[in-house]
């Protein structure tokens, strides 16, 4: 068995999916990974099923939060001592694993997978969403994240705890702000992402827009009158 | 607005907003459902702290006076979101119903196979 875990929330990715993990498991087989089938109305599941994929599956759909909150539930009981969130669309590389985990090793509890700490930002609306989240982490905490809304996130045994025990734990900025100004400590490394092959995003501009503004207020306003336990 | 009614509504927003706060510090309620108390509690607070705000809304929605202007912005505010609850709570009763499903039809693929 691997120290480290890739948490894979897949959402009707059945276009994906396959080669997704397929990538990962000729690759990088020094690697475990779980499929979380987020209650998917295409048929992820039966693809994985037939692949023989390590796969959790999930009978309704819980969103992203849950699904990958399920996953770290898994990850906690197996006793892997890092987790990573790895999008089933393909946007994510697996080779930028063993950087991420250096990384860590040097004391940190999240690294983030950043696409702009070399690179600046394109000049797009989503980017200015971006750029919007990294001000509001910076006003609320005083640290820079370049690359917020990276979903490529590393976690160590304790964060696994946490995220898996608790409420309001999503894999989203807020999170990572709150985390961050309660005192733990996260680190980017430079990525590359790719562009997602096939399916459609979730992202519309208005979900995006909807996304943005939960964000900032929750960064900016919410997240401060939470309490961290022990 | 009289002055009694105005440090009636943002006094019943601080209160409101205090609430639900502690319920997000407690890990008893998701974070983006709070969002639509702290919003509601934001508009009534600006009401109270600027009336001239609610003047104004009032005099375009045509209503006698200002107080019933706000009163009707609260009424149209909680029906928007009893309409949100009652969608929510099919959604959670249609998991709730497959869940329980799964759980019967997993058992029975699972369970021994002696029985006659």
């Amino acid at each position: 068995m691997s120290d480290l875990l890739i948490v894979i929330p897949a959402y009707n990715e059945s276009e994906n999916i396959r080669w997704v993990v397929k990538r990962i498991i000729d690759e990088f087989p020094q690697y475990d990974y779980v499929v979380v089938n987020d209650g998917s109305r295409d048929n992820t599941a039966e693809i994985c099923r037939s692949e023989g994929f390590n796969l959790l599956d999930l009978p309704v759909n819980l969103g992203l939060a849950g699904a990958f909150q399920a996953g770290l539930k898994y990850a906690d009981r197996k006793g892997y001592r890092y987790a990573i969130q790895h999008d089933g669309d393909g946007q994510h590389r697996p080779e930028y694993i063993p950087d991420m985990v250096k990384k860590m090793e040097e004391g940190y509890d999240i690294v983030i997978g950043s696409r702009f700490i070399e690179s600046r930002k394109p000049a797009s609306m989503r980017m200015l969403g971006s750029n919007l989240i990294q001000l509001a982490i910076r006003i609320t905490t005083g640290a820079d994240i370049k690359d917020p809304t990276s979903g490529m996130r590393l976690f160590n045994r304790k964060l696994i705890e946490e995220f898996a025990r608790n409420l309001n734990y999503g894999p989203e900025p807020d999170t990572v702000s709150y985390l961050m100004k309660q005192g733990a400590k996260v680190a980017e490394v430079q990525v590359t992402m790719d562009e997602r092959i096939a399916g459609v995003s979730y992202l519309t501009p208005i979900n995006a827009s909807k996304y943005m503004l939960r964000m900032l207020f929750s960064i900016l306003l919410i997240q401060n009158f939470r309490k961290r336990g022990k | 607005m009289t002055i009694t009614l105005r440090i009636v509504v943002a006094l019943a927003s601080i209160l409101t907003a205090h609430m639900i706060l502690k319920k997000i510090q407690q890990s008893k309620m998701v974070i983006e459902d709070s969002l639509f108390w702290i919003f509601f509690c934001g508009v009534l607070i600006v009401f109270a702290l600027f009336p001239i705000v609610p003047k104004i809304l009032s005099e375009i929605a045509g209503t006698m006076t200002t107080a019933n202007f706000v009163y009707m912005a609260i009424i149209f505010l909680l029906i928007v979101k009893l309409f949100h609850v009652s969608v929510k709570m099919s959604e959670l009763e249609t998991k709730i119903r497959n869940l329980t499903q799964e759980l019967a039809l997993y058992e029975k693929e699972n369970e021994p196979k002696d029985e006659k």
